[in-house]
């Protein structure tokens, strides 16, 4: 037993973050059909504004837990500002745009952020850990874990149940089911999609945005996170099927499944482990694991 | 078609001009430096220290009158754009007549990649960093040197310093990074305690990408495995992550640690006690040697005021190269009655020498290869900073470390014997 528990709390807080990392990328792309090559960069600029507040609230000398709801209103911040600019600037040209289209266009905003970021933050790496030490550790099965790291775990399964809720069972859900469902009979019964493509988008860019910001205690940010982001991101959304949220979930545990396992029993296969399960899903089902070649559901 | 044939000769002439080694010439303007270090990118927690130390060090050079009354002009150029942007930047700076010799590089691989370039262009190429044994290996180079130590020595160190410290050690575990470096680090490290004691035992064995910032699954992999020490060259940004992410989950209260660049990150990271850390060679600024050499205490105190923090061991590196590059060039025009050399009589001048650095001195070998000391010792705490300091110090011979020339190095550490490892001095022994 004891040496079950390490691979499954190792499993499950890689996944958390991998979970973070994509979900956003696989919404987006559910509702507007747009693959946002982008997304990753929304990931590193939350980690940098929630570090830059973790700073200024530690430089300031204010209560250090103030910390914790730093990395919330960063990725708020972040979706606010972003999101809609984004989205009614640029992403709405590429509606109904082929694929290579959008590949390109989106490209193209993920090198002008790339450039941004280091523009405004420069080349050096972040790192504010407060939240992780406010936070402390526990000895599980003779391992200390940081508690941060269960902090992380429960914050996905909070992120995943709330998406589910959001999209059942609130009002903003159903009118995004239905211009998933069918965009022109919606904007026909007087749903303005404009506005709903504007609020998906942006929370796409909140969730990127969240996960970097919760990435920053444990990792730190760097230039290039924003890049390995995007790779990762795109084999979960593979792997799960396109735009399927429990498809990411269940896609961020086999990915992290097959990374802890690579590191405990063969560490040289530790790269190549997550796409190679990739590899492995896609050939017995090219869709993903939740993905059909026509239905599009949330 | 005799006009065009006419004009190719003058292109081609003006080609081999700009790329051919100059004869003995009239001092330049400026004498042009191209620098490679990374300056963006995780690599840049290494490499810009490296960078500040040059921009300092050349400064006062300049503020002196420079070298043989000539100023230096540095070119930096990023290692971060990869192997094939800075093959082209170093081609184009060697293209530049007042380009005459180069810093390069950081990166082992760009090392690699740069040293048939340097034969070919016929530049003095002095090696700031690049660690790898496999450099100078044939000992064939001409214009490639490296005034530092090499993974050789470095990582024999370490081995020599942990038996002393540890005797009884049983078992290793090993993060290192899933490069070159990381490989030949652990390849050297291991052949050394499996030469020196045989019975220790690897439980474990990591090489995590380069840049990754998430070590959690590896920290659990090494406190799963109970390992007596484990051992890290992990850098820059990857070293800075790991023990942050590490030091509350107490791995370094479960096993001892061993950071091979651990000094880099001494006034940045709160690093426990007792964590065995180098410099891998002699670029301590606080070393006995060091403390007693007012060119050293000059650099430092202005190191300090201009950048806000001490030297880190990169930052002697480079400035150690700089200095070596001025005493080149100040041998080689006192060897041709103060004219200016040509770069062949630079890289004559370096073949050999003996320079004495802001640390101590470092020999150049027949095939480029430097001979530098090696300190180790362990984290302590220091009455006079807020940071800990390396303590329980040895300074290794680094000749002593090191195969000779032609000797393949794997092949020389399976030779060594215990009893080598007790003929070297002790840790403590460094005062």
């Amino acid at each position: 037993m004891n040496d079950i528990i390490p691979l499954v709390l190792d499993t499950l807080s890689s996944a958390a973050l991998i979970f973070f990392a994509a979900v956003g990328l696989t919404l987006v792309f559910n509702v507007l059909r747009v693959l946002n090559v982008a997304h990753g960069s929304f990931y590193s600029i939350g980690a940098y504004v929630a570090a830059s507040m973790c700073f200024f609230i530690a430089s300031k000398h204010l209560n250090p837990y103030l910390s914790f709801l730093a990395l919330l209103v960063s990725a708020v911040l972040v979706a606010v500002v972003l999101g809609p600019l984004i989205e009614r600037t640029l992403i709405r040209w590429t509606y109904g745009k082929s694929e290579a289209v959008q590949i390109l266009i989106t490209f193209g905003l993920f090198l002008i952020l790339e450039d941004a970021q280091r523009m405004v933050f420069g080349v050096q790496s972040f790192y504010e850990d407060t939240p992780m030490r406010l936070m402390g550790s526990t000895n599980i099965g003779g391992i200390v874990y940081l508690n941060y790291q269960l902090f992380l775990i429960a914050m996905a399964v909070v992120v995943l149940f709330g998406l589910r809720f959001l999209i059942k069972y609130s009002r903003l859900g159903r009118l995004v089911a239905a211009v998933v469902a069918d965009r022109e009979m919606a904007q026909s019964i007087g749903v303005d999609t404009g506005r709903i493509f504007v609020l998906a988008f942006s929370l796409g860019v909140f969730l990127a945005a969240f996960g970097g910001a919760l990435a920053v205690p444990t990792s730190g940010v760097a230039p290039g996170l924003g890049a390995d982001t995007m790779v990762l991101a795109f084999a979960v959304a593979a792997i799960g099927g396109l735009g399927q949220i429990e498809g990411a979930a269940l896609a961020a545990l086999i990915v992290a499944l097959a990374r802890v396992l690579a590191i405990y029993f063969e560490p040289s296969l530790d790269a190549v482990a997550p796409y190679a399960a990739m590899l492995v899903v896609l050939l017995v089902r090219p869709y993903g694991l939740f993905g059909t070649m026509t239905a599009r559901r949330i | 078609m005799k006009f065009k044939t006419v004009l190719t000769a003058l292109a081609l002439a003006g080609c081999l001009g700009a790329t051919m080694p100059a004869s003995a010439q009239d001092k330049p303007a400026s004498l042009g430096l191209g620098i490679f270090t990374f300056t963006s990118g995780p690599a840049a927690a290494y490499g810009m220290p490296g960078k500040n130390a040059a921009d300092l060090m050349i400064d006062q050079i300049n503020a002196a009158g420079g070298i043989g009354g000539v100023k230096i002009a540095p070119t930096y150029v990023d290692e971060a754009q990869g192997a094939q942007g800075v093959i082209a930047e170093y081609r184009r700076l060697a293209g530049e007549p007042n380009n005459q010799v180069m810093v390069a590089a950081l990166s082992s691989a760009n090392c690699l990649a740069l040293a048939p370039l340097a034969e070919q262009l016929q530049v003095p190429t002095v090696g700031w960093n690049c660690d790898t044994h496999q450099l100078l290996q044939d000992g064939k180079n001409k214009y490639m040197f490296r005034p530092n130590g090499n993974t050789v020595p470095e990582f024999v160190a370490y081995a020599a310093y942990l038996l002393a410290k540890k005797p009884n050690v049983k078992t290793i575990a090993i993060i290192n990074p899933d490069y070159a470096f990381g490989h030949d680090a652990a390849t050297i490290f291991k052949a050394a305690l499996h030469a020196l004691k045989p019975d220790v035992q690897v439980v474990a064995e990591l090489y995590p990408k380069l840049g990754s910032p998430n070590y959690q699954t590896e920290i659990s992999r090494l406190t799963t495995a109970r390992p007596d020490v484990v051992f890290s060259n992990l850098w820059g940004a990857d070293l800075e992550n790991f023990v942050r992410q590490a030091e509350p989950r107490g791995l370094f209260t479960s096993s001892q640690v061993i950071l091979a660049l651990g000094e880099t990150i001494l006034q940045r990271v709160p690093l426990p006690d007792g964590v065995i850390v180098g410099v891998l060679g002699d670029g301590w600024w606080m070393s006995p040697d060091a403390a007693a050499n007012p060119e050293t205490k000059k650099f430092v105190g202005a190191y300090k005021a201009k950048f806000g923090e001490y030297p880190v061991f990169p930052s002697i590196k480079m400035a150690n190269t700089i200095l070596y590059v001025k005493a080149a060039y100040e041998s080689a025009m006192k060897k041709n009655g103060g004219k200016w050399p040509s770069r062949a009589e630079l890289a004559e001048a370096m073949r050999g020498s003996t320079v004495t650095t802001l640390t101590g001195k470092t020999q150049t070998r027949p095939d480029g290869d430097g001979v530098v000391d090696q300190i180790v010792g362990v984290t302590v705490k220091s009455p006079d900073h807020s940071f800990p300091v390396i303590g329980d110090m040895v300074r290794y011979n680094g000749d002593a470390l090191m195969p000779k020339e032609g000797q393949d190095p794997i092949a020389w550490i399976s030779t060594l014997m215990p009893a080598f490892a007790a003929s070297l001095p002790k840790p403590g022994s460094y005062k």
